[in-house]
Order: C-alpha cells, then structure tokens, then sequence
C-alpha cells in the first residue's frame, strides 16, 4: 500500500464537490435545526395541552431514534406514502429534525434562565406576549445560548457523511464513488478526514471565542 | 364620598394547600396612601401581585376604578377576564418590585420608553422626552443612556420608578421597594416616593418593612396576619396604640430587630 500524490490531484477536484454539498447541507440543517428548535421549545411551553404534549412526545421520539433511521424513513418511506423528496432536500430535513429536537434543549434552559422578574415586569408594563417574548425574554436568552447551538451545528457537520447512505453526493459518497471505481481507498478517505478536520478546527476556534464572548450575562 | 379606587370584596386565594387569603376584604379611595404591614407570609404581597394580575384569585372580586379586575360582565354575568379585559385593566397599574427587575440589555431611558411605545403606540420623540421628564424627576436623568448593570440597588429602583410611571398609572404599587438596598441609601428611594405623593393625586399601596417611612407617607395602615386584617387605622393608631396583641407583637418584634418606628 502507497500513498500516490497523482491520484490526490486527480481526485480533488471531485471530493471538492462533495466538500461543497457537505457544507451546504450542514448550513440548511442548522438553519432548520435553529427554527424547529426554537418551535419545539415555543410549542413544549405552551400552556395548551393538546399542543405541548404532542410535540413533546415527537421530540422525545425523534431524539430517541438514530438519525440515519430517520434519513431511510424520510428518503425510501415517504415516497410510499406519496411524498418524494430529493436527496439533499431530504437530508436537510433529517438533519434539520434531529439536531431540531436537541436544540430545542438549549432554547429551553436558555428561556429559563431568564428570572420570572423579567416575565413580571414585562406583564407590569402591560406587554403583550409577542412583545414579552420578542423584546424581553428572547433578547436576554438567545446570546448565552449561541456557544451550544454552535456545538450542535458542528456535530451536525460532522454527521453529515450518514447523508451519504441516502445518495446525497456530499463528501462521502464522492470519496466511496472515487474509492470503488479505482480499488484504492487510502487517498479518498483520509482525504474525507482531512478535510472535516481542516473544516473543524478552525470551527472550534470560533467556537470557543464565541464562547468567552458570551459567558458574561447582563446583570439584572 | 367618592367611589373607591380599589374595592375587595372576600377574595380568597391558596397556593396548593396554603391559604394566603382568607375572605379578604377593604376598599381603598382615590388618592389614598395605604401601607400594608405584617409578618411575612401574612398575605400582603400576594395582595398586590393579585393587582397586577401576577396571581389570580379562587373567590371574591376586586374592582379596580370601577370595573371588574379579574371578571367582565357578559349578558348580564360576571364572567371570567379575558386577555383583553386584562389588558385594559393593567394600563391602569403600575408596579415596583423588590429585585427592581430592570430590563438589562436596554439602557435607562429605553426601559422607561419602551411600554408607551409599545401599549401605548406613542412616538418615540414624545416616548423619550416624556421619559427623560420621569427620570429627571427620580433623579435619573444624567444615566439615562447607562446600562442597568452599571447602577447602584438605589439608582436600579428609581429608575424602576420612573418605568412604573411611563405608563400614568391610576394606581401604583410598592413591594418592599427599599428590602434589597443598602440602609444608608435608602432615603434617596424614599424621597422620590414622597415626592411623587406631594405631587400626584395617584393612589398608592405599600408592602414595607419601613415602619417610620410608613408612619409619615401612609394616610393608613392595614396590619395582616394570617391572610387577613386584624387590625387597620391611621399611622398614629396603629404605631402609637396598638390594640391588638397580635399587632403590638409584630411592632415589639420590628423595634427589637433595629427598625425605628
């Protein structure tokens, strides 16, 4: 076995198109992931039963459930039920989903945080509760909360490659398309790790600034 | 005799299997200054989080400048207060809390300015000049454009005094404004409440442990124990005379921890 520098050069090219779709799927994911969140949260607090109990059941369902299980349900399943998605489309979802109910925690422990004073002088000055959420207590419980959220996107990121068991020609799949064609894999897979790790340590680094950023909270 | 401002009438309310109030009931008059004293747990608070609709009650009625606080006629009947109802009726209450609660990720001036602005609909100029007038008047002005972080427990609270007044409430609420502040300081939060007595006509309820401050701001006293009055009366009855043994513990105990009277 050994490493060949020209078989590197012809494959980039492909595995930088893969590096592009991993890329964009971690970023529609941890959009949706930051939306359906903030929803489950919204939707868990609500004082509606026949709200906040289903989807505390669907969450609970969803995080207890491996997401490649639900990457096969979203892509092979739905279709038998009429519903056909693309591959990244359905990917995005899974993703979305997913990493959605574990962020929905952050926003959970961040909006307790905030102390029940603030909901008491927000009904003081008579805000309503769009105006209580949106200008008192998601403003004090959305920057202490980033640090997290950031630390899910990057798992996320680094889940990605389960896109691949779905055809979503992200990194993987480029890699094991490249790898089963030529009967070498030495190249394409490291260059796969190479590539998160070259992706994620300068996440990491942002990360943390992120999180000396916003360790300090506003005093009452 | 003019309508009352506040009328309870046999107001109840537990907290699981605590009764706090017990078939309460006093009336309080426009523009009257009323303090509410008594050990804690004795229901006082829960009075005036009860007005600002931070509790609800199980029993009774409260009529606040004439209507129904936490119910609205219907055909004919008392039915429970919507969101609507409440709405109205809080726009008629202000409220200054013990911890202040400030709103810390805006400065000064954007706490007093931001109810008018958003209940309210005023514009932002007449918002702010209307604001920097109320925190002129506390004493505030010079920090309007600092951060609730960088005031002192003093500052925070007039701040919060000003806030509670943006709104031109009918009536204002004290709880225990001074227990969180610094003892040598807490004459600057006083005065500005004696001012704002000398000056408005607004009917005001105190929860304090203040007994002297009291005394000189109330036109009356209702002592509470056990979720209800036992004893009511203006300040020199209540402070001086005492009848009941209950209330002359409570002020024996209030002396003896350093309070002056």
């Amino acid at each position: 076995m050994e490493w060949d520098w020209n078989f590197v050069w012809q494959i980039l090219p492909t595995l930088v198109e893969g590096v592009k779709i991993t890329i964009l799927a971690t970023l529609l994911g941890s959009v949706l992931a930051a939306v359906v969140g903030m929803g489950i949260a919204l939707a868990r607090r609500s004082p509606n039963k026949f709200l906040s109990r289903p989807v505390g059941f669907l969450a609970e369902f969803i995080r207890g459930t491996p997401l490649l299980v639900q990457l096969y349900f979203i892509f092979f399943v739905l279709p038998d039920a009429g519903i056909t998605l693309a591959p990244l489309v359905a990917g995005v979802i899974g993703l979305g989903l997913h990493y959605g109910t574990y962020t929905a925690e952050v926003y959970r422990a961040g909006i307790d945080n905030v102390p029940r004073g603030q909901w008491e002088a927000a009904k003081a000055c008579n805000l309503s509760a769009p105006q209580t959420w949106t200008r008192i207590i998601l403003p004090q419980a959305l920057p202490p909360m980033i640090p997290a959220l950031a630390n899910y996107f990057i798992a996320m990121f680094k889940e990605t490659p389960l896109l691949s068991a779905i055809t979503v020609l992200e990194l993987m799949n480029q890699a094991k398309s490249v790898a089963n064609s030529s009967y070498r894999y030495i190249e394409p897979i490291t260059l796969v790790g190479v590539f998160f790790l070259v992706i994620s340590i300068p996440s990491v680094i942002f990360l943390r600034q992120l999180e000396r950023r916003y360790s300090g909270r506003p005093g009452r | 005799m003019p309508s009352p401002m506040i009328e309870i009438d046999k107001v109840c309310k537990s907290f699981g299997e605590f009764q706090v109030l017990r078939d309460l009931t006093f009336t309080v008059a426009p523009g009257e200054k009323l303090a509410l004293i008594g050990p804690s747990g004795s229901g006082k608070t829960t009075i005036l989080r009860i007005l600002m609709t931070l509790e609800t009650i199980n029993a009774g009625h409260i009529k606040v400048d004439g209507d129904h606080l936490w119910h609205k006629p219907a055909n004919g009947n008392l039915v429970p207060a919507d969101e609507a109802h409440l709405h109205l009726m809080r726009a008629k209450i202000g409220m200054v809390f013990q911890l202040f609660n400030l709103f810390p990720h805006m400065t000064v001036l954007r706490n007093v300015m931001l109810a008018p602005m958003l209940t309210k609909r005023t514009g932002r100029k007449d918002a702010q000049s209307r604001a920097m007038d109320l925190l002129d008047m506390v004493g505030m002005a010079d920090k309007a454009t600092s951060m609730p972080a960088q005031l002192s427990g003093c500052q925070k609270q007039r701040v919060a005094i000003a806030r509670a007044l943006a709104l031109s409430p009918k009536i204002m609420l004290f709880d225990e404004v001074t227990s969180a502040l610094d003892p040598e300081l807490v004459e600057e939060v006083l005065n500005v409440m004696r001012k704002l007595a000398a000056e408005t006509d607004m009917t005001m309820l105190l929860v304090t442990h203040e007994m002297g401050f009291a005394h000189d701001f109330a036109d009356r006293v209702l002592f509470f124990d056990g979720g209800k009055i036992v004893e009511e009366g203006k300040p020199d009855e209540i402070f001086r005379h005492p009848k009941q043994e209950r209330t002359q513990a409570f002020l024996r105990k209030i002396i003896a921890a350093g309070h002056r009277v």
